[in-house]
């Protein structure tokens, strides 16, 4: 089983004993309860009192806290995946592009040739290191903050500038790369980002005339990859 | 507990609610200080602000997106929304440091005492103007010059052609696109009755079999030969095939390449029409509507154009083609059985004794076959500069020509261009003027005693170089350059600081009619000003400032403009306005309401086309394309034993022609390293000859002495030299016979001898 259903199995079966918690301890009077009465749970005898405590407590904070654990660690995971990016559909003409065969922007060569495996928009997207983690996971919450409140208008355009990092990561140093003589005499500007790798390597994804709503190449974009 | 006491009914207290609402708004007051802050941290950008131009250099054409903080250019990125995609290429990236260059020329300066001494604006143009007058007076306007540039604006350009034409009364007008456009633009005329090519960039989005031929892009026009690369990776049938004596960068990468002999490709073409005419794979019924045949002087028919052909069976032209029959065959069986074919060729077929026949061939090959008019299937001459076609040919600024294909020697053209220009009758000349080699000839003689040289470099760029070299110290030049140690600006008796790219406004016209807006973003250093404003300073101390009415940019482009309007070369509809707008404009484009037209000569986007005529070559008076059959003639430098080796040369991808802009740039200068003699393996052990080694290359027209670097590049029998070196400069060496149409020089070709120098 994949990790990511397994959370949510997990997650769902927290969610409602939580619920059959709370519901089960709105109906408890802890003032009533008797400090002498004994409850029997498996092995363990408990009185009444500390029985109804512990399973306030395991409801009101334990469960709680692993519902949150598990719904970040669940949504940092997902976001890895193409899925997660495709699920706004302000992204889809760059995904549907990346999977289509007849494509050849840089994204769809990436894709269809296997040169990024898995997790192709997260790979390009985020920089190295755990700073590059967070910085990417703070930019998929902003993204989700604007779409949910619609506070964004089509086509969409990248914030600042791409990190040319996240192409030499794979690039540098691979004989094709460092054959080039140009390479190697502008290596502190595609180092420091300041000229952009897509200068002469061509596009990465449609155009942002054709990702205009309305334009000719739009609705083709938004059908989905069979 | 006392709170039960206010407990409502729904069992919980006001204070509570309250607790529970301040919970959530500050909750949610949290999720939004998060984002906003997100909003806030954008990521560091190179630039403050970004503008839309074109690129400096190559005819291309590719658009811009220019970065600028604090009043200077940052970053430079390809645009998208332009016709290259995006897609430039390291020259293009590099664009961020032309403008700080070091060395930049900032005042005008004389000559005095073999020294450039400063002076003011003021002082160098009263003695332009005054060595002008005295030509004029001593010999007459043909005494005058005026030699011009593919990079200068159209309204520049224009300009210059109305004050030497119409003011001074001299047709001595002539551009450095003599030297690479000329065959080109009269293999098109010839042709089609129109300059300029049919098709465009996105013929090769739809071509089957593209035929590249003369023509290095990947070095040359790479973001043209990423969109032929692109072509190839979303079709896997579309075949690339090369024909040039080396094995370049592009032909490394073709799915055929064939090598030619220099200087026989004409029996290459004529060989591949003799297959297609004897097997069959004419398009009968396109000749039938829209193709004319001619031997060049009369009508002839399509027997006599096979019969021509016999005597280029491939068997027959193969051993001298240096290639074998069966190649020649199946190139021909591609070229015509493909779904579209597009051909695609630069200097190697334009700087030829033969340019214009095989220009000609070369159309003529696409309309036997009908690979014209459709998409993907066109007939395509890459250019070299930015403007050579809207500048150049389009106005006319070439010694034959008038603006928007008129002719110097047609006395109908010059009274419609005089009417035009508001002058008398008969203000123009009759006489053609001197085309570049010859004008620079005149320079030697004395015929031509005073000239102004603007935006080009020809002490480096004209073939024979040292022959006119010592024509131009003998002439008073005036030069407008950006610097004052060119090889032209070295022989120059006045340098005048000109204004570079950004530093001032104007349209250029790339190799697909396109033309396009370049915005003024900077000031140009010191005193430094645009040419157009020295050309209009200079016509008002002429005597000529009533003829030149319009004096800014947008008066001059609007006033070719409407000019335009009287021709088939219209572009009426292309306002500064919606220059400014759009990513360029293609022409016919005859109101403000016109897309432009991607594919002339075709109905439904050339606005020129007959209604229900489908495909009407408009330019001819009966409507139909001319397939001319040109023999072929050896070159005149062929090899002998006293010369024994063909000199080819080209360009390199990291400089652009002269490299006077990008020598100067470290990146760039890095990368190319200096000019090198590339010989072949073979000949090189024959020679006793290893990389590193000096040797020597003369020439009937010089010597020159140079590093060695053995390749298996050019074939055997070639020598390779990039023109870029002006430490290495080649053009000293390179024989000056010109096309007899053109009058353009054959750089591809001249025969040499190789020696290493035992130093």
């Amino acid at each position: 089983m994949e990790t990511v259903t397994l959370v949510r199995v997990l997650g769902t079966v927290i969610c409602f004993t939580g619920m059959a918690l709370c519901w089960y301890m709105r109906r408890t009077r802890f003032n009533a309860l008797s400090s002498e009465k004994e409850v029997s749970v498996a092995n363990v005898r408990l009185t009444q009192s500390a029985f109804w405590k512990l399973l306030a407590f395991v409801g009101i904070v334990l469960v709680p806290l692993a519902a949150i654990g598990l719904a970040n660690y669940h949504t940092l995971e997902g976001t890895h995946k193409v899925s997660a990016c495709a699920s706004c559909h302000i992204m889809r003409p760059m995904v549907n592009d990346m999977q289509k065969a007849a494509s050849n922007t840089l994204a769809a060569r990436h894709f269809k040739n296997h040169w990024i495996p898995q997790n192709q928009c997260y790979e390009c997207h985020s920089d190295y290191g755990l700073n590059g983690n967070l910085q990417a996971k703070m930019e998929g919450y902003r993204h989700l903050a604007r779409y949910t409140t619609r506070t964004y208008q089509e086509p969409i355009k990248i914030r600042g500038h791409f990190n040319n990092e996240n192409c030499l990561k794979c690039h540098q140093g691979m004989p094709l790369f460092e054959a080039v003589k140009s390479h190697q005499s502008v290596r502190v500007l595609l180092d420091q980002s300041s000229m952009s790798c897509l200068n002469c390597h061509g596009q990465a994804h449609p155009s942002r005339a054709q990702r205009t709503p309305g334009s000719a190449d739009y609705t083709k974009l938004m059908e989905a990859v069979r | 507990m006392d709170t039960i006491d206010e407990k409502s009914q729904s069992g919980i207290s006001r204070r509570d609610m309250l607790r529970i609402l301040g919970g959530v708004a500050a909750a949610n007051g949290l999720g939004a200080a998060m984002w906003g802050a997100l909003e806030l941290m954008v990521p560091a950008a190179t630039a403050e602000t970004w503008h839309k131009s074109v690129c400096r250099y190559c005819g291309t054409g590719c658009g811009v997106l220019i970065g600028m903080r604090d009043g200077r250019v940052t970053d430079i990125r390809g645009d998208e929304l332009a016709h290259n995609k995006g897609v430039i290429c390291i020259k293009g990236s590099m664009l961020r440091e032309l403008p700080y260059v070091k060395g930049r020329l900032t005042q005008p300066k004389i000559r005095r005492n073999g020294h450039l001494v400063e002076a003011t604006w003021d002082e160098a143009m009263d003695l332009v103007a005054q060595k002008f007058k005295e030509a004029i007076a001593a010999s007459g306007p043909d005494a005058v010059a005026f030699y011009g540039s593919g990079q200068l604006f159209s309204e520049e350009s224009y300009t210059a052609n109305k004050l030497f034409k119409a003011g001074m009364r001299t047709n001595n007008v002539d551009a450095n696109a003599r030297l690479c456009m000329a065959s080109a633009a009269g293999g098109y005329t010839q042709v089609y009755g129109k300059d300029e090519p049919p098709g465009s960039y996105e013929d090769i989005d739809h071509a089957d079999c593209i035929f590249l031929i003369g023509a290095n892009p990947f070095e040359c026009h790479p973001p043209l030969f990423e969109r032929v690369q692109q072509r190839r990776r979303a079709s896997k049938t579309c075949q690339l095939i090369v024909v040039d004596p080396r094995r370049t960068r592009t032909a490394e990468l073709a799915d055929m390449h064939l090598a030619p002999v220099p200087g026989t490709d004409l029996l290459l073409l004529n060989a591949m029409a003799q297959v297609i005419c004897e097997d069959g794979l004419l398009d009968t019924a396109f000749i039938e509507k829209h193709v004319r045949f001619s031997d060049g002087q009369n009508t002839v028919d399509l027997a006599a154009f096979k019969a021509f052909l016999e005597q280029y069976k491939p068997e027959a032209v193969a051993a001298e083609l240096g290639m074998a029959a069966p190649q020649i065959r199946e190139v021909a069986f591609l070229f015509a059985r493909s779904q579209a074919t597009m051909s695609l060729w630069t200097m190697g077929i334009n700087q030829r004794t033969q340019g214009v026949f095989l220009n000609n061939m070369l159309n003529a090959l696409h309309l036997i076959t009908g690979h014209i008019g459709r998409p993907g299937a066109t007939p395509f001459s890459f250019t070299g500069q930015t403007n050579a076609c809207g500048g150049v040919r389009d106005t006319g600024s070439l010694s034959h020509l008038l603006p928007a294909g008129h002719l110097v020697a047609n006395e109908q053209h010059r009274r419609e261009v005089e009417q035009l220009w508001g002058v008398p009758p008969g203000t123009i000349s009759e006489k053609p003027g001197l085309d570049a080699v010859n004008l620079f000839r005149a320079m030697e003689d004395g015929r031509v005693q005073a000239a102004l040289v603007m935006c080009t470099n020809p002490a480096q760029s004209l073939p024979a170089a040292d022959r006119y070299r010592a024509g131009m110290e003998k002439c008073f030049l005036a030069v407008a350059d950006i610097f004052e140690d060119s090889e032209t600006a070295r022989l120059a008796d006045v340098v005048l600081p000109a204004a570079l790219w950004i530093e001032k406004e104007g349209c250029t016209g790339q190799g697909e009619r396109r033309y396009q807006l370049t915005e003024k973003l900077l000031d140009p250093p010191g005193q430094a000003r645009s040419d157009l404003h020295i050309l209009v300073d200079l016509a008002d101390r002429l005597g000529h400032g009533a003829l030149i009415k319009a004096r800014t940019p947008p008066d001059v482009w609007d006033e070719w403009r409407h000019f335009s309007a009287s021709s088939l070369y219209n572009f009426q509809g292309m306002t500064y306005e919606r220059l400014k707008q759009a990513r360029g404009l293609q022409w016919p484009c005859p109101d403000e309401h016109h897309p432009g037209t991607v594919r002339r000569y075709v109905e439904g986007d050339d606005p020129f086309v007959t209604t229900g005529s489908g495909i009407e070559f408009y330019g001819q008076p009966d409507k139909k394309a001319v397939v001319f059959l040109r023999p072929y003639v050896p070159s005149p430098e062929r090899t002998s034993e006293a010369f024994p080796f063909y000199l080819t040369t080209g360009r390199v991808l990291e400089q652009w022609h002269t490299s006077t802009m990008t020598g100067r740039i470290a990146e760039l200068a890095q990368a190319s390293g200096d000019a090198e003699i590339e010989i072949n393996a073979h000949d090189a052990w024959k020679l006793k000859v290893a990389t590193g080694d000096t040797v020597e290359i003369t020439s009937r027209y010089g010597a020159l002495q140079g590093k060695a670097r053995v390749t298996s590049s050019p074939r055997e029998g070639v020598v390779f030299t990039t023109f870029h070196d002006a430490k290495l400069l080649i053009n000293r060496v390179v024989s000056d016979h010109v096309d007899p149409v053109s009058k353009e020089p054959e750089y591809k070709v001249t025969a040499v001898s190789l020696r290493k120098v035992v130093v």
